[in-house]
């Protein structure tokens, strides 16, 4: 389950001739070979381009590429993408990509339109994101939920367990001690009888 | 004697002569039952025309016709076996008969109830085959009428907003879905002149449901754990429950405890004094003193 890229890019749905302009950029490529990674970004940087000129305004789209699947979402010009593999829950991403593009619009606002060429400068939590979200828990807050719940099922069956050998314990204890009582009664008679019996003896 | 039981013979004779009567007139009735049986093979002709129904050619007035005749009959043979069974009642409650006879009574009503439960059920499920079959229908028709004519697709759109509305959980999503609807109104007074718009509403068609898919799942999420919760507060009341009984064990457990302290305390005290008692020399020297004069005594009443 991993994030490979994630991409913030500026859609404009109007021209559709022109490529959408990149605004930011984050790619996780360590698992490719040391060579390969420079076109591994290159070919992250065209599909990741490609996508969101075919994805219209306000729509979330979702393409399978060789073993990854392409994210990603339009909202009002502002396209962000996520390069996935197959495994990675697809409500989770599309939860990742939904914070990511909050929280562009809490830092940038709306300077983001006027700009025309690839922006290189990286955004620092953009490059932390891709690492936080590498487990779909962390983004997703119902997947997280759900996680917790299961755990706590799990540990609730563990003392409901531990409840039932405490009740067997106790109920050995209440068998000894019920024995223990009759057994101090018939002691008890058995003193009175002969103490009384050999007053005269 | 012998005229108390011939009496009680003759009341059993009368009884068992009412009931049999009472049978001859359900007897009577049994065609009406044949008829139920009819009614029935009737019905499995209605469904039969109803499943052979095409988009065109429904009979619905033949069905229709047969099911009011049908439920006609059903509630005629109802209503007679209720008064069979009062009849029965009555005979058990008013005087004192023999087993045999409530059995007897008890089993041919309870047989006829089931086989008009059975009749019924048949009949029910019938008619829940011809109203799916009307369903499809229905949305057969819709599907031709929508490649037909472009109308139902705007309602069709228009009808996914309200719909993901109640389970949308993201605020986001209500605003692409009202821009959705209002990006395609204004597709639709160009659609006579403009050709290109016929794809372009198709892939809004498709992107509805990839939308849709990613709100149901988020709804289907929803469900989870909302069921999981449930589950947990079910598992934490047993939990309740089991830790409430084995205190009341514990309480007994206790009071054993304490009853055993009683009587050890008690018997202690018992050897307390059977230890002073046969440690104390005094006593047992005026023991052996009243022993030994006895002995004495003894002794001196056989010699002297």
């Amino acid at each position: 389950m991993k994030i490979t890229a994630l991409l913030v890019l500026k859609c404009d749905s109007r021209s559709d001739g022109s490529d959408p302009v990149i605004l930011a950029n984050a790619t996780d490529v360590n698992h490719f070979g040391y060579f390969q990674r420079v076109t591994v970004r290159q070919f992250i940087v065209f599909v990741g381009r490609t996508v969101a000129k075919r994805t219209p305004p306000d729509q979330r789209h979702s393409v399978q590429h060789e073993e990854y699947k392409v994210h990603s979402y339009n909202r009002n010009g502002l396209c962000v993408v996520g390069f996935m593999d197959d495994h990675y829950p697809v409500r989770s991403a599309f939860s990742v990509l939904n914070k990511v593009i909050d929280e562009y619009q809490k830092c940038f606002g709306e300077t983001w339109r006027n700009i025309q060429a690839d922006s290189t400068q990286p955004w620092p939590y953009l490059n932390e994101a891709l690492t936080k979200f590498q487990d779909p828990g962390e983004a997703d807050n119902l997947l997280k939920i759900q996680r917790e719940l299961d755990e706590t099922k799990i540990i609730l069956h563990k003392t409901i367990d531990s409840v039932l050998e405490r009740g067997e314990k106790l109920d050995s204890l209440v068998e000894k001690s019920s024995d223990l009582s009759a057994a101090s009664q018939m002691f008890y008679k058995q003193a009175k009888k002969t103490n009384q019996c050999c007053t005269i003896l | 004697m012998m005229n108390v039981k011939s009496g009680q013979g003759s009341s059993y004779r009368e009884r068992t002569q009412e009931f049999s009567s009472i049978a001859e007139r359900l007897r009577k009735s049994f065609p009406s039952l044949n008829a139920g049986v009819s009614a029935n093979n009737v019905g499995v002709g209605v469904g039969a025309v109803a499943k052979r129904t095409s988009v065109f050619d429904d009979p619905t007035v033949e069905i229709q016709e047969l099911t009011a005749v049908i439920k006609q009959d059903i509630t005629a043979l109802n209503a007679a076996v209720v008064d069979l069974q009062l009849v029965c009642n009555s005979q058990n409650g008013s005087e004192s008969i023999s087993s045999d006879t409530t059995t007897h009574s008890t089993t041919v009503v309870d047989n006829l109830k089931n086989r008009l439960m059975g009749a019924t059920k048949e009949f029910k499920e019938v008619l829940t085959m011809r109203t799916e079959n009307l369903k499809v229908h229905e949305s057969r028709r819709q599907l031709f009428s929508t490649s037909a004519s472009k109308e139902p697709a705007n309602p069709f759109a228009r009808q996914h907003p309200l719909a993901n509305r109640s389970t949308a959980n993201a605020s986001t999503s209500p605003p692409p879905w009202v821009k959705n609807s209002s990006s395609s109104s204004p597709l639709f007074p160009r659609k006579q002149a403009d050709g290109e718009s016929q794809p372009l509403i198709q892939q809004q068609q498709q992107m509805v449901p990839l939308q849709d898919s990613y709100m149901q799942s988020r709804a289907e999420a929803l469900h989870n754990v909302e069921s999981t919760i449930h589950e947990l507060g079910n598992i934490f009341t047993q939990l309740a429950t089991m830790v409430s009984q084995q205190g009341e064990l514990a309480i007994r457990i206790d009071e054993n405890m304490e009853d055993t302290l009683a009587n050890v305390e008690g018997a202690q005290g018992q050897l307390m004094r059977y230890l002073n008692g046969i440690s104390s020399n005094r006593w047992l020297m005026i023991k052996i003193f009243f022993v030994l004069i006895a002995f004495l005594m003894i002794f001196l009443f056989f010699v002297a």
